[in-house]
């Protein structure tokens, strides 16, 4: 790529507010280049998924605007989201209906068809395919949601990656999971991005797990409090800023990492 | 047998019952499935009884000469519409709480509403009103079959068509959103082509027996069986036998079919959570070899011998 590619995210003096009326952002002003392993970090309620749901053009902003691959978020939400592949929170996926592990990964491909979206031999190879990678292929009859909540984790990430579009949108897919469905979820995703042409923003509130492979790190607490490459905004100063004053950085064989009272060393080898 | 499909060739009223009845358990399996999948099964009543209150002004603005060409089940379906669109507004962000109190709220107003009027006109009209509250399969005229059966059959081609979109509304609005798909058309019209369905629905057979169709069958099912489509096929046939029983038991005893099929439409959601229950108890009691490594098995075995002495102490 080149430097006068389109930008990946751009923002100009975005403010975005709850459905309750409170401000979920305010003056946020950034710009990510593309392609990219973006990240985007900060305690809960800083406004993380706000920001990615108003770049897909499922907010509407009270101020400023959003724009992701050159396309404004609200006149042309629909360019955006033929290229966006999303994983939301898990807890947002409704357990009621019987749907199996394969219905979920289809899902991925069917929703970027034209009804009457029949699976072709195709998508059901990259479906399974994409299991694969997350170690979970031979659960592909298994009801969804009899699985752990690391197994369904992995089941969404396989959604994304099965699915097609040059932007994968991940909110939150680490938490909650196991080491193991951590690790295997993070694999993927690393493997996926250096194989293919695609950009990855990722929503987390623990960046440890990723810090190695992420270009872009965009800390955030209801505004933009840093922007850079993970060791920069692995700066106790700033940290702080976002975390409150019980947040440190460790030193360890070159790398930073953060200690906040929801993120221990110990989960990290 | 021969004496049974004689009585049904000379009774055209049985005729149309059991034309209803199909008809009735389509709906539910096309409708309710999905209403119990969204976790809106309060719709289905809150549509029915908005039915009867636009009945109730339908009933009104005939009687008092206001608006004369417009018939009651215009009224019905203009109130049911409405509800389901109040209902699909507040649950656009996909959170079903909303949805439901939404369904609560207009429940409240269409009854208020419909018992307001009750006192504006002519009483030996109100017993209409309460046809739409306990309704009779057994006293429909060919006009209500007509528009029960056409409706049905528009419910069945969308559904059929945009199964899948339904499914997805249900499972996962916002992503379904993200990835290109119109989820917000789709969710309005699940829901309105329902409560149109379920508006001339409630006209057959009664706001009672149309929530006890529409929610119980697809709840039982959506218990046991693990497939959307087995789900909706279970519901049409528990939803038709629960019907067909009822009309039969009315022609043996004195007892409304309506009142029937509701019972054995409750029992069944019932009976679906008692066999859960022993299922899901065999599935524990089950080792299968092939699953668990033998060391897993050990400590298994341990732990259940372990709980059995625990269980003894108590």
């Amino acid at each position: 790529m080149t430097a006068t590619a389109t930008p990946l995210i751009e923002a100009h003096d975005l403010a975005v507010r709850y459905p309750n009326g409170a401000l979920a952002l305010h003056h946020v002003s950034f710009e990510i280049k593309s392609p990219s392993f973006m990240a985007i970090i900060g305690p809960n309620g800083s406004g993380k998924s706000t920001l990615v749901k108003t770049a897909l053009g499922l907010i509407k902003p009270s101020r400023g605007t959003i724009k992701v691959m050159g396309y404004d978020s609200q006149k042309k939400s629909g360019k955006i989201r033929k290229q966006v592949r999303y994983v939301p929170q898990r807890d947002r996926i409704d357990l009621t209906v019987p749907m199996k592990v394969k219905d979920i990964v289809l899902m991925g491909r069917l929703l970027k068809k034209l009804p009457p979206r029949f699976a072709t031999s195709k998508d059901i190879a990259a479906a399974k395919d994409a299991l694969q990678q997350v170690n979970m292929e031979d659960l592909w009859e298994r009801p969804f949601p009899e699985l752990s909540g690391g197994q369904r984790q992995r089941v969404l990430v396989a959604r994304a990656l099965a699915s097609e579009g040059s932007i994968l949108v991940l909110d939150e897919p680490l938490s909650g999971t196991d080491v193991e469905s951590q690790n295997l979820i993070v694999n993927a995703l690393r493997r996926y991005h250096k194989e293919n042409d695609v950009s990855i923003i990722m929503i987390t509130h623990d960046l440890n797990p990723i810090h190695t492979l992420v270009e872009d790190v965009l800390l955030l607490k209801n505004t933009v409090i840093g922007i850079g490459e993970p060791c920069s905004i692995m700066d106790p100063e700033l940290i702080k800023k976002v975390y409150g004053p019980t947040a440190k950085v460790v030193e360890h064989s070159g790398h930073r990492y953060c200690m906040t009272h929801d993120s221990g060393l110990d989960r990290h080898d | 047998m021969i004496d049974i499909i004689q009585i049904i060739i000379e009774s055209p009223f049985l005729q149309r019952a059991l034309l209803a009845a199909i008809l009735i358990a389509i709906i539910a399996a096309a409708s309710g499935t999905f209403l119990v999948f969204r976790g809106l099964s309060f719709m289905a009543s809150g549509v029915a009884h908005a039915a009867l209150g636009g009945t109730a002004l339908g009933i009104f603005l005939q009687d008092s000469g206001l608006v004369p060409w417009f018939d009651p089940i215009l009224g019905a379906l203009l109130f049911s519409v409405l509800v389901a669109a109040f209902t699909g507004y507040a649950g656009e962000s996909g959170i079903t709480q909303k949805m439901e109190v939404a369904v609560g709220v207009s429940f409240a107003l269409s009854m208020s509403f419909a018992v307001f009027l009750m006192y504006y006109i002519p009483p030996y009209k109100v017993p209409l009103i309460w046809g739409y509250l306990i309704g009779d399969i057994l006293l429909l005229n060919d006009l209500d079959i007509f528009m029960l059966g056409s409706t049905t059959l528009l419910l069945a081609v969308i559904t059929l068509m945009f199964n899948k979109e339904f499914v997805y509304v249900s499972v996962d609005m916002e992503g379904s959103t993200a990835h290109g798909m119109n989820a917000r058309a789709y969710h309005y019209l699940m829901l309105i082509v329902s409560a149109l369905a379920i508006a001339l629905a409630t006209k057959a057979v009664g706001a009672i027996l149309v929530y006890a169709i529409m929610v119980a069958p697809a709840a039982a099912s959506n218990e046991l069986v693990k497939s959307v489509r087995g789900v909706i096929f279970a519901v049409f046939l528990i939803a038709l036998v629960a019907e067909l029983v009822g009309i039969a038991a009315s022609f043996v005893v004195f007892v409304s079919p309506s009142a029937i099929a509701g019972i054995l439409a409750a029992l069944s959601y019932i009976l679906a959570l008692q066999i859960k229950r022993v299922r899901d108890r065999v599935d524990v009691d089950i080792d299968d070899p092939d699953l668990s490594p033998d060391d897993l098995k050990e400590t298994w075995n341990h732990a259940v011998t372990h709980e059995h002495e625990d269980g003894h102490e108590h």
